[in-house]
């Protein structure tokens, strides 16, 4: 098993050198057969590299653990769903993951454009052949998931146990992938819109779709993070400002601003050399997040062991940027055209403040994270940033950019007069002041609390007010009504109903952000068996423990009886995990969720055989509402990603020149 | 635009808007001046100061957050300290003896910490310096590519609502 | 199509060739400096450990104790050792790795007892039947103290057991050692701190 999955790992590695190398040479000497060859090459290249992965998870589901990869992070008791995540628990197998979901895009963008050919696709096949390169010489370098033991034990140490506690871990670190390797997409076709002689920067229309996508991938990444801290983690929170967190986050705020830069240049032409940045940053910033997750540099809890992939990863990331950014500086310039816009109340100023205050953000959660290495490198003082910092230092900008997001939608492109403006604006503003009138009455004592919740309501009122002006207008023409016509012209009009809908799903978020923040209450009680507690009005009551054997490890369950105004509400049952390979306990909390309220409990610690526990509650309001924001933004996004009817080219000849002007229907898909 | 019955808040809608913005920023402002709510319990003097220390071995959590037995130990130390009197900048200053700057969840703002609270301001001000400063040259490219607003010929006020119609009827339609 | 971003063709209609030589290099110049800025940091940041914490106590008076020893006899008060050359040790009967250096504290244990220096191991967060039952399995005959609330290792500034002090005759803590402990370390730091030797 470990010989095929070597094999194929070098024949991939072989494939994308020959991807890299045809891209290139049918460039330069015109060849669009080799071009042509460089592209079909992506469909072997995934082939190859899905043998690989297919090897590794045999090689894990049939206990082989003659493989060092199947050691350490599986054993006979592991259940086999675990078995199979455990294929991206660990270091070396989740490259091999990467390697698969960038094996399958490029095989995808290779589907893409099996037709119609853009003069930007082989400098943006070459790009991706490199990353891939890179990449696949990880796997075969000093990350070895096919190493094997002189000697295979007889059974292996089984994942993390942190890892093999909850489902989530199955989609997780996918999604992630999924949006950071996708960035490679916008980056290779940026560079490609560079290097060529045209300097075509029609490279925007084509990625713009693939970008969202993308941004939906990153977005439910993200939010199954912030779950999976919420739900498994157990310490009632649902994002730590982790150093690897935030490096997630970074490429996310970077691809936001993108999306909304790139419709400046389709509509007005402008902000070229911006997008360019946008596009290098955004992959350079992925790049640095797996830097850090893999390198061993800033303490987190995501951080893999030690491994020598960190220097690698350092030279290819001084690469991106050294090559892209140098690019951009050295050639960028012929594409500039001056900014030129009809108002100052208008959709594009409204974007220039949008990607000025997504960069603002970005700008500082970089610099808070690597600021103790830069301090300790400097001056050899050890200082930390966490949480407390992150917030303080983000919520001003991020409440001027949530202002924008109600304001913006309102704003007509080229601007337009200001009576419509103030027209759209009485509802929401009238909303948001209301919220906050009532808050401040009501005795909330955050000021920015307060702000948040009238802008949050300020944002949700405008763009559905937004998106039902626009369904009514667009119903009108037909005489239909009712549901199916409304969402006949929702659909029809889906590119800008998904970016509202988005905005929409933002604002709920920001809702249950504010609140879960500001408004949460905590607890640490120790109960004998059988007393209770009261809690955030709830009476908590600690029946007793009983112990459940698995085969991969002890829980210890706690059962807590829950009862509000005398009623009984149920059963809460926090646990605690006790695996044989790790010296402490894994906490697994017990949620009850509720849509104004969750009542979280997680038990910390058990004496005496389970007379005495001691747990900690939380009363954490509306972080359901994170999970259903999140939710209609992926809607949203998917939503607004999803294809038109793309006019069908006029027949071609099977090769044509590499050379051929782009159809007028891209720049709509 | 359709004509609606003429209500004095309608034909000034402008007004109306500001009162609203006053409203709602003078309650912001109002809640602000008010303060923090004092601390309450003894708990709650507890997890502030708590909040604002590392959990030495689980490290991305802050004493407060920290299920672990170190976490708890401190939280009791942090209570008795303020039992006794201490306050709480003294109580920091011995954890800090102990495990060193790093214990503070965040940098302190002497020193080579004043760099981390400066910037992120100096950021948000520069970035919105820039946005003022980029949208007001691109808009004065506008004005002066239209040949200046004194070159507009005057359009007849029938032919305006025309081409508010037509515009509005754009944009609903989506782009 | 050249491929190549340094020949630059004549393109036709781009408005801006006149510019070129006075901004580029300078842009370039920024972006090598930028990158060699982040790469030099990056690269310091991979070569230290993100979990070691510096002690602030090296150098320091040690913060004083006195804790009743786990059978219970006695206290331990480290201001009673002055003039000694003491060895503070934390560790846990759950601790895999206070296991490994058992070994090497006991070595040097019996080559230093006559020569004035004391050991103090000081328990953590243990329970004191699983530490006694540890401490008779292991025949540890240093003595050895229980640390209610945590309140010494706390002020030790211990974060990962086994962590191991020396502390030197006039009472500064002269080294610290987190994670286990080797006989030559032992040697070492202690020999440094006995009178009479030099250096």
């Amino acid at each position: 098993m470990d010989r095929l999955g070597r094999y194929a790992l070098l024949l991939a590695l072989a494939l994308a050198i020959w991807g890299l190398i045809a891209a290139v040479v049918g460039l330069r000497r015109q060849r669009p057969l080799t071009v042509d060859s460089a592209r079909t090459t992506a469909f072997g290249l995934l082939a190859a590299v899905a043998a690989a992965n297919g090897a590794m998870l045999a090689a894990l589901l049939s206990d082989d653990f003659a493989l060092r990869y199947v050691a350490q992070n599986s054993s006979r008791a592991t259940p086999t769903f675990f078995k199979v995540l455990a294929l991206w628990a660990a270091d070396d197998g989740s490259l091999l993951l990467w390697n698969l979901v960038l094996a399958g895009y490029l095989a995808a963008i290779a589907f893409r454009f099996r037709r119609y050919r853009p003069e930007t696709l082989p400098v943006a096949l070459a790009v991706m052949y490199a990353v891939a390169v890179f990449y696949l010489l990880l796997v075969s370098g000093p990350s070895e998931p096919f190493a094997t033991l002189a000697v295979a034990p007889p059974d292996g140490r089984g994942p993390t146990p942190l890892l093999q506690n909850h489902p989530l871990m199955a989609v997780h670190p996918p999604f992630l992938y999924l949006g950071f390797v996708g960035l490679t997409v916008p980056f290779a076709f940026a560079i490609a819109g560079l290097v060529g002689d045209g300097l075509s920067d029609r490279w925007v229309a084509l990625i713009r779709r693939w970008t969202l996508a993308v941004w939906c991938f990153l977005t439910v990444g993200l939010l199954l993070g912030a779950l999976w801290s919420y739900a498994v983690l157990g310490w009632g929170g649902y994002w730590a400002w982790d150093p690897v967190e935030n490096a997630a986050l970074l490429p996310w705020l970077v691809a936001t601003a993108f999306l909304h830069s790139v419709m400046l240049q389709e509509r007005r032409g402008m902000l070229k050399v911006w997008n360019l940045c946008l596009a290098v940053g955004a992959f350079a910033l992925a790049t640095f997040g797996t830097f850090l997750t893999r390198g061993n540099v800033l303490l987190s809890v995501h951080t893999f062991a030690t491994s020598a992939v960190g220097p690698m990863y350092l030279g290819f990331l001084v690469l991106v940027l050294a090559g892209g950014f140098g690019l951009i500086a050295a050639r960028a310039w012929r594409l500039r055209a001056p900014g030129r816009i009809d108002a100052v109340l208008s959709r594009e100023a409204s974007f220039v403040g949008n990607n000025l205050l997504l960069l603002t953000v970005t700008f500082v959660v970089l610099l808070g994270t690597v600021f103790p290495l830069a301090v300790e490198a400097t001056s050899g003082r050890q200082v930390t940033v966490g949480g407390p910092y992150f917030r303080r230092t983000t919520v001003p900008p991020l409440l001027l950019l949530l202002f924008l997001l109600g304001v913006g939608p309102l704003l007509p492109w080229r601007g337009g007069s200001a009576e419509r403006l103030t027209r759209r604006l009485r509802l929401p503003l009238g909303a948001g002041a209301a919220l906050v009138l009532a808050l401040a009455v009501g005795g909330l004592r955050d000021p920015a609390a307060v702000a948040a919740f009238g802008l949050a309501a300020f944002v949700g009122v405008a763009n559905l007010a937004e998106v039902g002006a626009g369904v009514r207008a667009a119903m009108r023409p037909g005489g239909r009504s009712g549901p199916p016509a409304a969402l006949g012209a929702l659909l029809r009009g889906r590119r800008r109903y998904g970016g509202l809908l988005v905005h929409v799903g933002l604002a709920l978020a920001a809702v249950a952000i504010t609140a879960s923040s500001t408004l949460a209450r905590q607890s640490d009680l120790t109960l004998s068996r059988g007393t209770a507690a009261g809690f955030a009005g709830y009476t908590l009551r600690y029946e007793g423990m009983r112990t459940l054997r698995q085969p991969q490890r002890t829980v210890l369950v706690t059962d807590l009886g829950v009862a509000k105004d005398g009623r009984d509400l149920g059963r809460m049952t926090p646990s605690l995990n006790l695996y044989p390979s790790a010296s402490e306990p894994i906490g697994t909390p017990s949620i009850r969720t509720g849509p104004l309220r969750d009542l979280y409990a997680s038990v910390v610690g058990v004496e005496q055989d389970g007379e005495r526990a001691t747990f900690r509650f939380f009363l954490n309001p509306g972080v359901a509402w994170l999970w259903v924001g999140g939710g209609v933004m992926v809607l949203g996004g998917l939503l607004a990603v999803w294809p038109t009817r793309r006019h069908r080219a006029p027949p071609r000849p099977p090769v044509g020149p590499v050379r051929r002007r782009e159809p007028a229907a891209v720049g709509r898909g | 635009m359709t004509l609606r019955p003429a209500r004095a808040w309608v034909r000034r809608p402008a007004a109306g808007l500001a009162v609203l913005l006053l409203v709602a920023l003078g309650a912001v402002a109002a809640v602000a001046a008010r303060g923090p709510a004092p601390a309450a319990t003894p708990t709650d003097r507890v997890q502030a100061i708590a909040s604002g220390l590392r959990c030495p071995t689980c490290r991305d959590l802050s004493v407060a957050d920290s299920p672990a037995p170190l976490a708890r130990q401190m939280r009791n130390q942090i209570a008795e300290g303020l039992q006794a009197g201490k306050s709480p900048e003294a109580i920091r200053r011995e954890f800090v003896a102990a495990y060193g700057e790093s214990v503070l969840l965040v940098p302190p703002r002497r020193g080579v910490g004043l760099v981390a609270w400066v910037a992120p301001a100096l950021l948000l001000a520069g970035g919105l310096l820039a946005a003022v400063l980029v949208v007001r040259r691109w808009r004065a490219r506008g004005a002066a590519a239209a040949g200046g607003p004194s070159a507009t010929p005057r359009t007849s006020r029938a032919d305006r609502a025309l081409l508010q119609r037509a515009l509005a009827r754009f944009e609903e339609d989506g782009p | 199509m050249t491929g190549s971003a340094r020949a630059m063709p004549a393109a036709a209609g781009t408005a801006a060739d006149q510019r070129r030589p006075r901004r580029v290099p300078l842009l370039l110049a920024t972006v090598a400096a930028v990158v060699a800025l982040a790469a030099w940091l990056l690269s310091v940041g991979l070569q230290r450990d993100p979990t070691a914490i510096r002690s602030p106590l090296l150098g320091r008076p040690a913060p004083d104790f006195a804790l009743r020893t786990l059978d219970g006899d006695r206290v331990v008060r480290l201001g009673d050792l002055q003039g000694q050359v003491v060895v503070v040790n934390f560790w846990a009967s759950w601790c895999a790795e206070c296991r490994v250096e058992h070994p090497a504290l006991n070595a040097a244990w019996s080559r230093f007892r006559d020569a004035g220096v004391v050991f103090v191991g000081v328990d953590f967060q243990d329970d004191r039947r699983g530490a006694l039952a540890y401490l008779a399995e292991t025949g540890t005959s240093w003595p050895v103290v229980a640390d209610p609330g945590s309140r010494t290792a706390l002020a030790y500034g211990v974060y990962g057991i086994p962590e191991t002090f020396f502390i030197g005759p006039d009472g500064r803590v002269t080294a610290k050692q987190v994670g286990p402990v080797t006989y030559d370390q032992l040697v070492r730091e202690i020999t440094r701190l006995l009178p009479g030797r030099s250096g």
